[in-house]
């Protein structure tokens, strides 16, 4: 079936300043063939000089990552033919949120310099890794991680670092210097492995600003990961390993702490305590000018005006017994 | 990587040049894991006889103790560098069965090994500070008066030619996979380190031997792991026929790599193949059981050969997966340059001989890996920096202006294209001498028309075509390699099966074939085998 | 056609600062013969905040209102995508591992409810696009809104994560587009249809908030839509609420108005614009309404 494709080329060699422009290939593709092959074919068959990045065709070196009819996919795991027929087109570009810098090809520094942010490699204190009996007694010992402290960091090191998740990522395309769901998800494979030293000093650098709570849960890269990494879930794990550890000074801890304290109290979101708690005084005054339009609109927040839920007791009991539950489970690991 | 980090711990200035981001080089698509024996019920020497045994008995002995004897420590080490291998129940490592092996020895992290480990030494040389020098390709490693000066990588980014002076080299740059038409390898595996090394004098050793995986998907050779029959898959011919009771009839499926690969390709060129390939059946498994242990096998069929296991049969073929051979080196890496060294696939120490066993390459990689960066390490700190000659940087940057100049050539893509081909037919599972010698001649015959290959590519940016022809200049060397040593190899061990030679024959060809370029003329010569624990036996399962 | 039942969750932000998208979905449900069951025991479902609080209580809380429809018999109906999102996520983690069902269930347990894995949690969108049928609802349309050009803002979580909520495609959506061209009016195509308003980290980092917002409200302007319409309360928030922090951010005029999904589907049925509450906006739709 011959198949068009619209490929974006740029070739800063050719002009200054070089403007990208679309260049259509048409190509006979058959069943099974990827947008990579695709790709390969062209480059062999029909234009030689088009570039783009490539080494394992089989998902798991994370270089071949491209824009595919405008989401982030690894060109290698993305058939053609049912593509085409979903989409009725085949437009392939460079990731967003990167700079190209030939054709295809994006420059990754950013993404790299992000990752190396969150210092992605074990810092095992001896003392506690002593401890916790992590140092192996003999050689054939092992580490000791059991199943369960391995399946909460699993997800998290299936990640290629292909950059899809960057690419689709809300919060970066605004914000530049946010750090990201990749470097994010690799700070919660060293966060969450039980032999890391220092936790607590990797939370309160992620939390400062930019950092891990500056994410706007697009769920973006949850859903474009080729791997099933579920950075927004490594996110959480990340903030919810905060808010047990005590990293609370910042917008995004208080903003959570209000809510969880509102549903506690009412059963619902109470919007005027929480931008309260989690602006500070000052802050929401600066707020007040705009919140008198809101007022006048009827939509200013106001606080504990409106009613708690029925059984409000119910919700208490189930924060008790989480936290019962919790506590019993914290206690049988140690013992 | 591994080197690297060795010598960066010395207190070293190390770079990583690599044409590829670290993390993106090939030993990230390694599944099964590596092997070491670290239970009480299992020791060392066993691990050595097995390997010696699967070598067909042309690994050097003096290197597989080595091998054998330092994979527990150095599984313990990455270990507490950060990685997690997968547990038993009871929290210790796990350990899984391989082909040709006595014992269940493979570690492993899920089904994504080498995934994980080359994570963990890109964590290392982050945490080392040792530089990384990111889509540079080496073009040359400049050599004079036998003591390596340092090298020239082409940064792609840009074009430019850089000299980066050094006292010690080693070359890790993977296999040459590619240099076949059905592969399980990278598009990167391109065997440039053995093409390097052979313009720069030195020997390559045993490169006839090339390991040819039975089970790849049909048109894009991506690995089925051997688990798919493990688990209990069933190899079907056209007419339906569970075919390996033919040529296997206890084992079956669970023969070893060779004697499947054999068998497939016996099938395919008699007529009962299905479009050039034999299927991998695993339906009668039932989903459950395919969802569970299966899973990304599944996933592979389903996203690259757009069948789905529990309803279709799988479509494979042999195609090459492993070089036993590379280049030749002691124990410590070292070469006969002074200050090169080299380690993992691209070397041959020789740990794997005439087959390697699923599991030891990765175990190679990080064992040899970690003393040539010792060796290294301790050469630097003896030594001054020797000078860089002048003329390096412009020798290099003639080569790559004459390919620029060039034009209304072949393409390299097609003079590739080609040369997989010939060495697929002539160089592959089944060999004889007529297939051999018309098979050498035919690459020579490219040889030949290389140096014509034009591009249309002018520019400096990420000049992938350019990028192309160089890869394609160390392929072809390495082709000539391969074809010369098995034509010359009047036996049968281990990967390399002669149709006229079909025994293996210990009194004449025990020894190690050597290749060395002189004057652009390859040059064979043979090497004695180590041997110091274990005589040559038949080798049977 | 059977009677749609449904067990009526509104979410947070339409009791209070949006409650005129609660107020007019109740209406348009009427009109429409969609019966909403009140569910006066619901919790909050944790906006996602209480994830990141703590996910075993978070799931608690979820399936407490779970439970609460079991009883009843009924799916859920919600017109928040946020809170469709967040529960959908838990659901799917509950149906999809019994032993973190049980877990859950023996948080409950001190409270007597028990949630046994079979509810299904829908919002207005899915309900017309969906078992309502965009054929039944064009039928039932009086006044076309021919001169309406919306830009269809699903936002971030009517459509991700697809595994848990599955409805429609967060490729190729096209419920919101076939229930606007249902309605007589134009769908405006735009890329940022399916992005994030900015809502929520509002309260972390409002320059971002406010820049994402514009940048949405420009992206759909400039593709000519004289209206956005969205099912999600929180974007609406964003949208119309925060417009003139938006505006501040880009330096630009927008006065975009922005409808919530029942306003619009409302005025097609021939409802007055003060039967939809439209005078709570603070951008006025008034201007393009005829
Ligand atoms: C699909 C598959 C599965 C496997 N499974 C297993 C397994 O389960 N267990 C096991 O033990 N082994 C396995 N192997 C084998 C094993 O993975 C490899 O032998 C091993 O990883 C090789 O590592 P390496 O470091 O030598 O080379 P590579 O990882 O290939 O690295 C080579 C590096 O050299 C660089 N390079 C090459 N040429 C140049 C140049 N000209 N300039 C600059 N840089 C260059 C590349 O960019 C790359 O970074 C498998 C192999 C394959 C193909
Ligand atoms: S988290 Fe997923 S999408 Fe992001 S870099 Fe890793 S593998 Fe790619
Ligand atoms: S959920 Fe957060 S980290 Fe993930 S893409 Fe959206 S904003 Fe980025």
């Amino acid at each position: 079936m011959k198949i068009k494709f619209k490929i974006k080329r740029y070739n800063p060699a050719e002009g200054e300043p070089a403007e990208p422009y679309f260049q259509a290939y048409t190509l006979d593709v058959e069943e099974g063939m990827s947008v990579l092959d695709a790709l390969l074919k062209i480059a062999d068959e029909q234009d030689t000089t088009l570039s783009f990045r490539r080494s394992c065709r089989s998902s798991i070196c994370g270089s071949c990552a491209v824009n595919i009819n405008g989401f982030a996919r690894l060109s290698c795991a993305t058939q053609v033919m049912p593509e085409y027929a979903k989409m009725g087109d085949m437009v392939i570009e460079p990731l967003s949120n990167h700079v190209p810098l030939k054709d295809l090809i994006v420059d990754f520094n950013p993404f790299w310099s992000r990752i190396e942010k969150v210092a992605p490699y074990l810092t095992p204190t001896s003392r506690r890794a002593r401890r916790r009996g992590d140092v192996p007694a003999r050689e054939n010992d092992g580490a000791r991680v059991t199943a369960r402290d391995e399946e909460a960091i699993d997800k998290s090191q299936r990640c290629i670092m292909c950059g899809c998740c960057n690419s689709e990522c809300n919060a970066l395309e605004i914000d530049d210097r946010y750090i990201g769901p990749a470097a994010l998800a690799k700070a919660w494979r060293l966060v969450g492995d039980v032999r890391e030293g220092n936790s607590r000093k990797r939370l309160e650098r992620l939390s400062e600003e930019h950092g891990m709570w500056n994410c706007v849960r697009c769920v973006h890269c949850t859903q474009y990961c080729p791997k099933s990494v579920s950075p927004l879930k490594q996110i959480e794990s990340l903030r919810s390993r905060a808010m047990k550890e005590g990293v609370l000074d910042n917008p995004g801890a208080k903003h959570v702490e209000a809510m969880a304290d509102s549903v506690k109290r009412v059963g619902r979101l109470d919007e005027a305590a929480m931008t309260f708690r989690t602006l500070g005084f000052l802050r929401s005054l600066g707020m007040i000018p705009f919140g008198l339009k809101m007022e006048r609109h009827g939509k200013m927040p106001k606080p504990l005006l409106f009613p708690q839920i029925e059984n409000i007791a119910e919700v208490r009991d189930i924060y008790e017994e989480a936290e019962r539950l919790e506590k019993e489970d914290r206690e049988r690991k140690k013992g | 990587m591994r080197a690297a980090i060795e010598a960066a711990a010395e207190g070293l200035n190390v770079a990583v040049v690599s044409k590829v981001y670290p993390v993106r080089s090939h030993s990230v698509a390694a599944q099964g894991g590596i092997n070491a024996a670290i239970k009480d019920t299992d020791s060392w020497e066993n691990h050595m006889f097995d390997t010696v045994k699967g070598s067909d008995y042309l690994g050097d002995q003096d290197a597989i103790e080595i091998l054998c004897k330092e994979a527990p420590r150095d599984i313990m080490e990455l270990e507490r560098m950060g990685a997690v291998f997968s547990r038993d129940p009871s929290g210790n490592i796990a350990q899984r069965p391989f082909g040709g092996a006595g014992y269940p020895r493979t570690c492993y992290l899920a089904d994504r090994t080498g995934h994980g480990l080359l994570h963990l030494m890109y964590e290392q040389l982050l945490k080392h500070e040792v530089f990384i020098y990111d889509e540079w390709h080496v073009a040359r490693l400049v050599v004079e008066d036998n003591v390596v000066r340092g090298i020239i990588a082409i940064e792609l980014r840009g074009g430019k030619l850089h000299r980066l002076h050094s006292k010690a080299v080693i070359i890790a740059t993977g296999g040459y996979g590619r240099v076949f038409h059905t592969t399980t390898n990278a598009l990167s595996s391109t065997g440039d380190g053995m093409g390097l090394a052979l313009n720069a004098g030195l020997e390559l050793m045993d490169m006839e031997f090339v390991q040819f995986h039975p089970t790849t998907l049909k048109r894009t050779g991506i690995l089925i792991t051997e688990g798919a029959r493990g688990e209990g898959g069933y190899l079907l011919n056209s007419l339906g026929e569970r075919f390996m009771a033919n040529y296997a009839p206890t084992v079956k499926e669970l023969a070893s790599r060779d004697v499947v690969s054999r068998a497939e390709k016996t099938e395919i060129d008699q007529g009962r193949g299905v479009n050039g390939c034999v299927l991998l059946d695993l339906r009668h498994l039932g989903a459950d059981r395919i969802n569970e242990r299966l899973p990304q096998i599944r996933e592979l069929a389903i996203n690259f050969a757009g069948v789905d296991p529990l309803t279709e049969p799988i479509p494979i073929r042999p195609g090459a997966h492993y070089s036993m051979g590379g280049i030749m080196t002691d124990v410590d890496g070292a070469t006969k340059i002074k200050g090169l060294y080299a380690a993992g696939e691209s070397a041959c120490v020789s740990v794997h001989g005439a087959n390697r066993l699923g599991g030891n390459s990765l175990l190679e990689a990080v064992v040899f890996g970690r003393r040539a960066g010792a060796a290294a390490a301790r050469r630097c700190l003896a030594c001054a920096a020797p000078e860089f000659p002048d003329s390096a940087l412009r020798d290099s940057a003639h080569d790559i202006a004459d390919i620029l100049r060039r034009d209304n050539g072949e393409t390299a893509s097609a003079l590739r294209q080609e040369m997989t081909l010939v060495m697929e037919e002539h160089c592959g599972v089944f060999r004889d001498s007529e297939k051999l010698i018309a098979g050498l001649a035919k690459i020579r015959e490219l040889k030949q028309r290389y140096g014509k290959v034009s591009l249309s590519d002018k520019g400096d940016y990420f000049n992938s075509e350019l990028l192309a022809v160089l890869e394609l200049g160390h392929m072809l060397d390495v082709a000539e390699s391969i074809a010369a040593g098995a034509v010359a190899r009047k036996e049968s061990r281990g990967a390399h099966y002669r149709t006229d030679f079909p025994r293996r024959d210990d009194r004449e060809w025990l020894k190690h074939t050597v290749v060395r370029k002189e004057d652009s003329e390859l040059k064979i010569s043979y090497k004695d085998v180590n041997i110091s624990r274990y005589e040559p036996k038949e080798r049977t399962y | 056609m059977a009677l749609l039942r449904y067990a009526y969750y509104p979410g947070c932000a339409s009791h209070e600062i949006t409650k005129e998208a609660n107020e007019t979905t109740i209406v348009v449900a009427a009109r429409l013969g969609i019966e909403l069951v009140d569910m006066p025991k619901a919790n909050c479902c944790g906006a996602g905040l209480l994830t990141d609080y703590d996910y075993p209580l978070s799931l608690a809380l979820n399936a407490r209102i779970f439970a609460e429809a079991e009883s009843l018999g009924l799916d859920i109906m919600t017109i928040c995508s946020t809170c469709l999102m967040v529960m959908n996520t838990a659901n799917r983690d509950l149906r999809n591992s019994p032993e973190l069902l049980e877990k859950t269930n023996a948080i409950l347990a001190r409270t007597g409810l028990r949630y046994g894995g079979n509810v299904k949690i829908k919002q207005l969108l899915w309900v017309l696009a969906g078992d309502y049928g965009i054929g039944n609802l064009k039928k039932q349309v009086v006044k076309p809104l021919n001169w309406i050009k919306a830009a269809p803002f699903y936002g971030c979580h009517s459509l991700r994560p697809s595994d848990a909520l599955g409805f429609d495609d967060p490729m190729k959506p096209w419920s919101l587009e076939a229930v606007i061209e249902a309605l007589g009016a134009e769908s405006v195509d735009f890329k940022g249809k399916t992005k994030c308003c900015g809502f929520q980290i509002d309260l972390v980092d409002e320059e971002t908030a406010a820049k994402m917002t514009a940048t949405r409200l420009l992206d759909g302007k400039g593709k000519g839509a004289n209206c956005f319409v969205t099912p999600c309360p929180f974007c609406h928030i964003n949208l119309d609420n925060y417009q003139s922090l938006a505006e501040k951010a880009a330096s630009k005029k927008i006065s975009m108005p922005i409808f919530h999904l029942a306003q619009l589907v409302g005025l097609a049925l021939g409802l007055s614009s003060g039967e939809m509450k439209l005078s709570r906006h603070l951008v006025s739709p008034e201007k393009i309404i005829k």
